[in-house]
């Protein structure tokens, strides 16, 4: 009973310790996946829409094609970090 | 982040961006400050709008103006529905007369930071693996699985001692700085030069390795990591730069609340820019304002 307390004690620690170590391993085949892993996908609906960068390059298409501006303001780069 | 995943991912507010307006993202801390053509542009439209009290406040939101300046809506809401409803009040508005293009007279150097030239621009992307609570509702969901993104900036000098097979200390001292964040839900504080422990980076053959020690001084925001990659070189240039720091990260930051309570993994990739995706051109989140001193 000792001992099985004992194990029941110890055995989750020991999984806990190796599952941490084993996220942060960085074997080149865990590079390479996470390489692959750490991309934008294709398929982002966002990333489809003709975002300009340039409030005023944005302004002289609006006067050309006769549009409005749309401006996603934003604290960071919308594009970006945020 | 949280944009991309909800407003911007409704077919008809995309559908209505590609066809009725000219779609414009910015970071409007500079252009809020810019002495410039361009920062007046802007200012005249936020003066209009709910946001005209700005002062020193942000004034982020989505805003729909003509191309003469007048103000035609503006919401702060990321339901689909609400900003669709902004986006066909605001199109009623619009006036369909002639508009002339505006002239940049004058240029904000400070908020209006160039590349270095003969340098290189690298992506850096960062995601949380595990370690979130199940998140109860969908705006929590988008920012535990969020992949962020910055550009790293890299100078002539610092380009020319890659394709030598040295990182210079700038350079490993910059990444550790302002790219070594958990930026994946808002704008995280970066690392100040005091709180690098340890970081180093070499080349060996093709194989780039690296290691980071970083913590704040009370220790409640820390990140331990190593970085492996690979660094390709031809003809003096470095045409192909991919690698990823991976390691266990603790804390949060002002504007990035409610990460995991205990420490967490957090992978970091960085992958040379081939100028192919718009944002390759944004400028890097830690040089914001002040681009000489990230260049440093």
């Amino acid at each position: 009973m000792k001992v099985a307390t004992g194990l029941m004690l110890v055995l989750p620690g020991l999984m806990a310790g190796a599952s941490a170590e084993d996220l942060t391993e960085l074997t080149e085949q865990r590079f390479r996946k996470l390489h692959a892993e750490l991309q934008p996908g294709d398929g982002e609906l966002w990333r489809s829409i003709p975002w300009q960068t340039s409030l005023l390059a944005a302004q002289s298409m609006a006067a050309e094609q006769k549009k409005p501006l749309f401006i996603w303001a934003m604290d960071g780069h919308p594009l970006g970090c945020t | 982040m949280i944009d991309r995943a909800s407003t911007f991912a409704s077919p008809q507010v995309v559908q209505f961006l590609k066809t009725k307006a000219i779609p414009v993202a910015i970071d409007q801390a500079y252009q809020r400050r810019q002495q410039d053509t361009e920062g007046e542009f802007y200012r005249r439209i936020v003066q209009q709008s709910p946001r005209k009290d700005f002062g020193n406040n942000t004034t982020q939101g989505l805003f729909m103006a003509s191309a003469s300046g007048d103000f035609l809506g503006f919401t702060n809401h990321r339901s689909p529905d609400r900003v669709m409803q902004m986006l066909n009040e605001a199109w009623k508005k619009a006036p369909r007369g002639q508009v002339s293009a505006i002239v940049r007279e004058t240029v904000d150097r400070r908020y209006n930071p160039e590349p270095p030239e003969g340098g290189l621009i690298v992506r850096v992307q960062a995601k949380i693996l595990s370690g979130y609570e199940p998140a109860e509702s969908q705006f929590q969901h988008i920012f535990q699985t969020a992949l962020s993104r910055d550009n790293l900036w890299i100078t002539k000098a610092e380009h020319a001692a890659l394709v030598s097979g040295r990182v210079p200390r700038a350079l490993v001292t910059r990444i550790a700085r302002f790219h070594l964040v958990d930026n994946t839900r808002g704008e995280p504080p970066m690392w100040e030069t005091a709180e690098i422990q340890s970081a180093d980076m070499t080349v060996k053959g093709s194989d780039l390795l690296g290691s980071f020690r970083l913590a704040t001084a009370d220790g409640r925001r820390r990140y331990e990591a190593t970085m492996r990659g690979e660094l390709q070189v031809q003809d003096g240039r470095v045409v192909n730069l991919d690698a990823v720091v991976l390691g266990t990260f603790t804390g949060e930051g002002r504007y990035t609340r409610n990460a995991p309570k205990e420490p967490f993994p957090l992978a970091i990739s960085f992958t040379l820019a081939d100028g192919s995706d718009i944002a390759d051109g944004v400028p890097p989140q830690g040089g914001r304002g002040w681009i000489d001193g990230y260049l440093k």
